[in-house]
This record gives structure tokens, C-alpha cells and sequence, in this order.
């Protein structure tokens, strides 16, 4: 068993008619081929930057989870199958997923910062009351992706 | 001797801006361990505007940190967070 990291695209019209069904089609994949899901969350749908298999947005699907290395590939054809994925990316991590998980928070916050760090450099701050931008990963709401 | 004041006050100078001189690689200066792909905030700062990615010269990175840099634009790529060509 080894820690993955996978990315799911997702047909957005699919998706917003049963958007469990369609979760639920990644998901299952996943646990048939042996996995182990640890986390899985669902980013807001957002424009893409370019066209995929004619779709100009889409909805990520962020699943990590553990399962056997053999069973990736067979999982990885499977998905080409399935109508309502668009693409996927299956990424062995590092580390555990508990520990890329902190790693990551803590990868954002200095990332924040540095960034923070930069624009009071530069240019003033916002109005005040703005709240600060939302969590990229979580929201997936970076516009500015897709131009 | 007027010369030779100048001179010395040159290389003083000199000396300052070396030591003050920044760390030139963003990523080694925040002290992370990796680049993640699904930050296009920040993948997107080290593209042209035509979404080629900048060279060290241009973006100051270490060798490691590029490669990393790379490889996780690639993958932004592909999942279609970030174009390929054009903004």
C-alpha cells in the first residue's frame, strides 16, 4: 500500500444534476481496486484554461488515499471509461498522507506569507474589512487560472 | 590621498551589497520542502504572461527548486489549472 494523491476532473453539467452520484463513481473506483480513501474534497467549479473533450469549466475532485501500487494502472484505464471523468492525475506522494497533508498546510501558510510580505512591499493593502482570499485548495476560486 | 579615500569608500560600498544582498530564490527563502501543483497563485508568478515558464536567470530559483518548479507547472498544465499557451 502506498500513499496517492489523485485529481479527478468532473463533467460539471453531470455533476450538478447528482453531484454524490458522480463523486460516488470515483470513489467506489477507487475502493474497488483495493484503495483506501483518507480524505477527499470537492473544489468549486471553475473556468478550465483551456478545453478538455469540449468543456470550458470544470469540477475537481481531490481524493487521497492508499492502495496497493499494482492496481494503479488497471484503476487509471478504468477511469478513460467513465464518461463523467474528464481527466485524472495519480500522484505517489513522498510522504504519508497524514504528514504531506501538515506539510502542505504549512507550505500555504508560508507561501501567504511571503506573499503577504511582497504586496505590503509594494502596493498598500486592500479596503479595510476585505477579507483575506480564501484558501486556494479548498475553494478552488482562483479565477485568475483560467485568464 | 584624496584618491585613495575614494577608493577605499568604494570598496566599502562594494562590501555593503554584498552582505546585504538577498537570497535570490523565493522558494529556498521561505524554507519549504516542495513545490505544490495545485498552487497556481504561485505557479502562475513564475510564467510570462503567454504562460511560458521563466527561466532561472529571469525567476532566480536553485537548480533543485526549478526542476521542482517544472515539474509542478506540467502537471498544472495538464489538469487544465494553467494554459499550455497564451493567458
Amino acid at each position: 500500500m502506498y500513499p496517492y494523491e489523485g485529481m479527478f476532473l468532473l463533467d460539471p453539467v453531470a455533476h450538478t444534476a447528482d453531484p454524490e452520484a458522480v463523486e460516488k463513481t470515483v470513489t467506489s473506483l477507487i475502493e474497488k481496486h483495493g484503495g483506501k480513501i483518507k480524505q477527499a474534497n470537492c473544489w468549486e467549479e471553475r473556468r478550465l484554461a483551456y478545453e478538455i473533450q469540449g468543456h470550458r469549466r470544470g469540477i475537481y475532485l481531490l481524493v487521497y488515499f492508499e492502495m496497493p501500487g499494482d492496481n494503479v494502472d488497471a484503476m487509471r484505464r478504468e477511469t478513460r471509461i467513465i464518461e463523467n471523468i474528464l481527466r485524472q492525475l495519480v500522484i505517489r506522494l513522498k510522504w504519508d498522507i497524514d504528514t504531506y497533508l501538515e506539510k502542505s498546510k504549512l507550505y500555504l501558510e508560508k507561501v501567504h506569507e511571503d506573499q503577504e510580505g511582497r504586496r505590503g512591499e509594494r502596493v498598500p493593502e486592500g479596503p479595510a474589512g476585505t477579507t483575506p482570499r480564501p484558501d486556494v485548495r479548498a475553494t478552488g476560486g482562483e479565477e485568475a487560472a483560467a485568464g | 590621498m584624496v584618491a585613495r579615500d575614494k577608493r577605499s569608500k568604494d570598496k566599502d560600498k562594494k562590501k555593503k551589497f554584498k552582505r546585504f544582498r538577498k537570497r535570490r530564490c523565493r522558494f529556498t527563502r521561505m524554507g519549504i520542502e516542495f513545490i505544490d501543483w495545485k498552487d497556481v497563485a504561485t505557479l502562475q508568478r513564475l510564467c510570462t504572461g503567454q504562460g511560458k515558464i521563466l527561466g532561472r536567470k529571469r525567476s532566480g530559483n536553485t537548480a533543485r527548486f526549478q526542476r521542482m518548479l517544472q515539474r509542478a507547472i506540467k502537471r498544472a498544465r495538464y489538469m487544465g489549472l494553467m494554459p499550455y499557451v497564451g493567458g
